[in-house]
């Protein structure tokens, strides 16, 4: 492992606490709109390699089943040397069932239905958790549409080392699920090994303010 | 008199906050627990006759610590510091006995306007 990406632990639990504060934000947005209560779990960050992310998806999602994912892109809009990366939302094909129904969609949902409802969620997702760690951190971000990657799909099949751009990238890992329900959603932002460096630079100076 | 403290997050930072957030010449003895069950024990030895509390936290989260602390009687004021703005998280929270509950990151202003609320200061 590249010794320059590594986090220090401090760095790791400044940027935990900042992605606490986004979750947080982010799971009060996906509470209006799904007028329901989400359960909020400490997030995980770590390093992985490109190759490994298939497994990791795996492991993430926790089951066997199919599931469904969106990527967005998000960058810093000032210039083209910050922060930057990419979030990918992944929901289990029982989660969508259950989303439908909390949404109150009538029967089955069509394809096109069921991508706009994607795309809805990811967006009150990424929206709140991405602008709120990037307020944290004093700077703005913007996004590239969101895209569904796959519906109905193997975690490992959402993405394969070949369409990934980075060898290595920090994961922070949020999961979203609701009480007495079997929904659950995982929202993974991944920043390559350049974004890092930025984004180390903004916790040393975070930090510098509790010393 | 000198106020046993307790401050309850599993975040280094997080724990900073709310002690540099603290009045000045408050007269406390600050105690820190890094989950819920180490700040279950605190409160258990004393440590805790007031207490700031987050909600996400492994090991016991936040509403673990409520209802413990409910369940064994003890008479800690508990002010819970969380990101979990759902108004719900609050409610519930309230209803698990803490006293206020105060929106992350933590200001330092709302905190000593909550002390004095509540005739803490």
């Amino acid at each position: 492992m590249n010794d320059t990406v590594v986090l220090s632990n401090d760095q790791t639990d400044c940027l935990q606490e900042i992605v606490n504060v986004a979750m947080g934000q982010a799971g009060d947005s996906l509470a209006r709109f799904l007028e329901v209560f989400i359960n909020l779990s400490v997030p995980r960050i770590r390093l992985v390699e490109a190759e490994d992310l298939p497994q990791t998806l795996t492991e993430m999602v926790g089951h066997s089943g199919l599931i469904s994912a969106v990527r967005q892109g998000f960058y810093t809009a000032d210039d083209g040397n910050g922060l930057r990366g990419e979030a990918i939302v992944l929901f289990g094909d029982t989660s969508f069932k259950e989303l439908a129904d909390i949404l109150a969609y009538e029967d089955d949902l069509d394809a096109q239905a069921e991508s706009e409802l994607l795309l809805d969620v990811t967006n009150v997702l990424n929206g709140a958790c991405l602008s709120g760690i990037a307020e944290q951190i004093g700077t703005e971000l913007a996004f590239t549409p969101p895209s569904v990657l796959g519906q109905h799909i193997a975690a490992k099949e959402v993405v394969t080392k070949d369409n990934l751009l980075w060898m290595q990238a920090l994961l922070v890992e949020i999961n979203y699920s609701l009480e007495n329900r079997s929904f659950n959603c995982n929202l993974m932002m991944l920043m390559p090994e350049d974004a890092i460096e930025v984004l180390k630079f903004a916790l040393d100076k975070l930090l510098e303010d509790f010393d | 008199m000198t106020i046993p403290l307790l401050i309850c997050d599993d975040s280094a930072m997080a724990r900073k906050q709310v002690k540099r957030s603290l009045p000045d010449h408050w007269e406390v003895d600050i105690t820190f627990a890094t989950n819920g069950v180490e700040g279950v024990d605190a409160i258990r030895s004393g440590k805790g006759e007031m207490v700031f509390l987050d909600l996400t936290m492994p090991e016991l989260d936040g509403y673990g610590v409520l209802k413990s602390v409910q369940d064994e009687g003890h008479k800690s004021i508990i002010i819970v510091i969380s990101a979990d703005i759902q108004p719900e998280a609050r409610e519930r929270v309230m209803n698990l006995g803490a006293l206020d509950f105060i929106k992350k990151p933590v200001d330092s202003k709302k905190l000593q306007d909550v002390l004095k609320n509540y005739g803490l200061l």
